[in-house]
């Protein structure tokens, strides 16, 4: 901020600019407009051309409808049930890992460190074949622990806290270490309270993307009840049932949790996405 | 000297005891499947029985057309909504990464939104845009007298339509990163170019695009991986339709794995699949381990 400067005039190529970026920015919102507007309306009001761009008659039929259908309740406790002890699990082993990998000296750290780095980057899918016949040789198909321990598995959390345990000086170790606290303390009492925002943005991050985990929930949970709330959801697409306020309804019941979710924590993601990046 | 000994055999056993819970998942479900992949790639598997066929499956599959036509449609997929992507997102965050904090988060917010809410849910509102019977786009394309109103029907307008949608539901991944890398750049280069009369675009051009590059290339590689295995958008909008006109890798993986119960030839698209991915992650991975 330089007064010298003030009043700065802005160049309109900025404006034209910023212009653009909000029209799109809104454009780009329209479809979810759509879709929560359309989850209102009732099976007739839902198709009618031209349309009704705010629902003329408000029902929340639609939901009852997706609830009393379809095990759409089970379908969010498994979807919670997945996401979250995922979650869970992956903060406990790649805190203890990223630890291991920050703070301790052992042979063949930083060969396995990039083994692990190097995996992040293949997609799980690709390998769904043999991954599925091992879920079913543990016999997991349609259990929520088929779902699970493929992704707690993924080092994404080792490599994102790391880098947090490494920020942490080594000074407050030696330290702990000479009050007499064994290694298992040292992590849990001293270094883990350090790296809490680390543990707060995989937490969320592992979360959303456990959630919105499609494919392979898809191929673990074949039986209707075992299905989580998104491959569930995806099946009203196919349902004979022609209301697509219906469909748009059971639509909205998968968004509504990740929007809250982002709503609430906006500041993780932020940072959390950009962690992964290349550091200039 | 048998003390030191002691100590570092100390330590090691306990940074191993520490990777251990990690170390056997990763074992389990990432090394061993790759390892198992590569295997089923050179065997047809029958329910229980697995005879040895080499690289029959291999074969196979390069002389199937549609395999042909799922890669053409893969590589189609990730050179535009790539392209898109860090165009979009480079105009965009270059617009507002300078202006006041709660602009930003709105822009940020706004394009981030559908990425949240995934491309499951997103597939279905688009599926009922597009819906050539009940859909606005129909609708909308009808009162336009647009030669067709069925865009998912038709050859010609299917790959645009479904490279459309995969862009707008995920560019805001990419301008989350961009707008954290543009705040980074320190303020006395753009003071200094302004003092020289560079106009904003010659300062985005110049100054900002080429100080970002490293982000560029992060986005442009997850990106390549994330559209190599794009799958939802196809099962849900088209299924691979209309004639084979939008099979991707994944789908036709998907296909021959759970559908056709082709498990050695879907063994072997995901070890070509393997490959490339590991092909195209090893410029970032270098440029990982240089920082170190």
């Amino acid at each position: 901020m330089q007064p010298v400067n003030l009043p700065k005039k802005r160049e309109l190529y900025d404006v034209f600019a910023n212009i653009l970026v909000c029209v799109f920015a809104v454009a780009n919102l329209f479809p979810l407009y759509w879709l929560f507007t359309s989850s209102l309306k009732n099976s007739s009001d839902v198709i009618k051309m031209p349309p009704d761009w705010w629902p003329r008659t408000f029902t929340f039929a639609n939901y009852t409808e997706v609830f009393r259908n379809q095990p759409a309740l089970r379908w969010t406790f498994n979807s919670l049930y997945v996401a979250g002890l995922t979650t869970l699990l992956v903060v406990i082993a790649s805190a203890m890992a990223a630890y291991a990998f920050s703070k301790l000296r052992f042979k063949g750290r930083n060969v396995i460190f990039i083994v692990f780095v190097s995996s992040m980057m293949v997609p799980k899918e690709v390998m769904i074949v043999p991954l599925f016949r091992i879920t079913q040789d543990l016999g997991l198909v349609n259990s929520v622990y088929g779902m699970i321990w493929p992704n707690v598995a993924i080092a994404f959390g080792v490599f994102l806290l790391k880098g947090f345990f490494d920020s942490a000086p080594d000074a407050l170790r030696e330290a702990a270490r000479i009050d007499g606290a064994g290694e298992v303390r040292t992590f849990l009492q001293i270094l883990l309270p350090i790296v809490k925002p680390g543990i707060g943005a995989l937490f969320i991050l592992n979360f959303v993307q456990v959630w919105n985990d499609y494919l392979w929930q898809l191929v673990v949970g074949q039986e209707k009840e075992s299905k989580t709330l998104m491959v569930g959801i995806a099946t009203l697409m196919q349902d004979l049932n022609p209301n697509f306020a219906y469909k748009m309804a059971g639509a909205t019941v998968a968004a509504v949790p990740m929007l809250l979710i982002f709503i609430l924590f906006q500041g993780y993601f932020t940072r959390g996405i950009s962690i992964g990046a290349v550091k200039e | 000297m048998k003390l030191l000994r002691n100590q570092t055999w100390k330590e090691n056993v306990t940074g191993y005891l520490f990777i251990m819970p990690q170390l056997v998942l990763f074992l389990i479900f990432i090394v061993y499947p790759i390892i198992e992949g590569i295997r089923l790639s050179l065997y047809k598997v029958q329910y229980q029985q697995e005879t040895f066929v080499g690289f029959q499956n291999y074969s196979t599959l390069f002389h199937d057309p549609v395999f042909f036509k799922s890669i053409v449609n893969t590589i189609i997929f990730v050179v535009f909504i790539v392209i898109l992507t860090v165009g979009f997102a480079l105009f965009v965050s270059s617009a507002v990464f300078d202006k006041n904090a709660k602009y930003v988060s709105f822009i940020r917010g706004s394009y981030y939104i559908p990425v949240m809410v995934s491309m499951v849910v997103m597939s279905m509102v688009w599926g009922f845009l597009l819906n050539p019977a009940n859909g606005l786009i129909s609708y909308a394309a009808r009162e336009m007298n647009l030669s067709t109103f069925n865009l998912l029907g038709n050859k010609n307008t299917v790959l645009p339509v479904v490279i459309f949608v995969t862009f707008a539901t995920n560019v805001g991944q990419a301008i989350i990163l961009y707008i954290a890398s543009m705040i980074g750049v320190p303020k006395d280069l753009f003071e200094a170019a302004e003092v020289d009369g560079a106009s904003r675009v010659q300062v985005i051009f110049q100054i900002l695009i080429p100080l970002v590059k490293p982000t560029t290339i992060y986005i442009t590689i997850i990106n390549i991986i994330a559209v190599l295995k794009i799958f939802v958008v196809i099962q849900m909008l088209t299924g691979g339709g209309p004639n084979n006109a939008t099979v991707t890798m994944m789908y036709y993986l998907y296909n021959n794995a759970f559908k056709y119960n082709q498990l050695g030839v879907a063994s072997a698209v995901g070890v070509i699949m393997f490959i490339i991915t590991l092909l195209l992650s090893v410029p970032q991975l270098r440029a990982m381990f240089k920082e170190r």
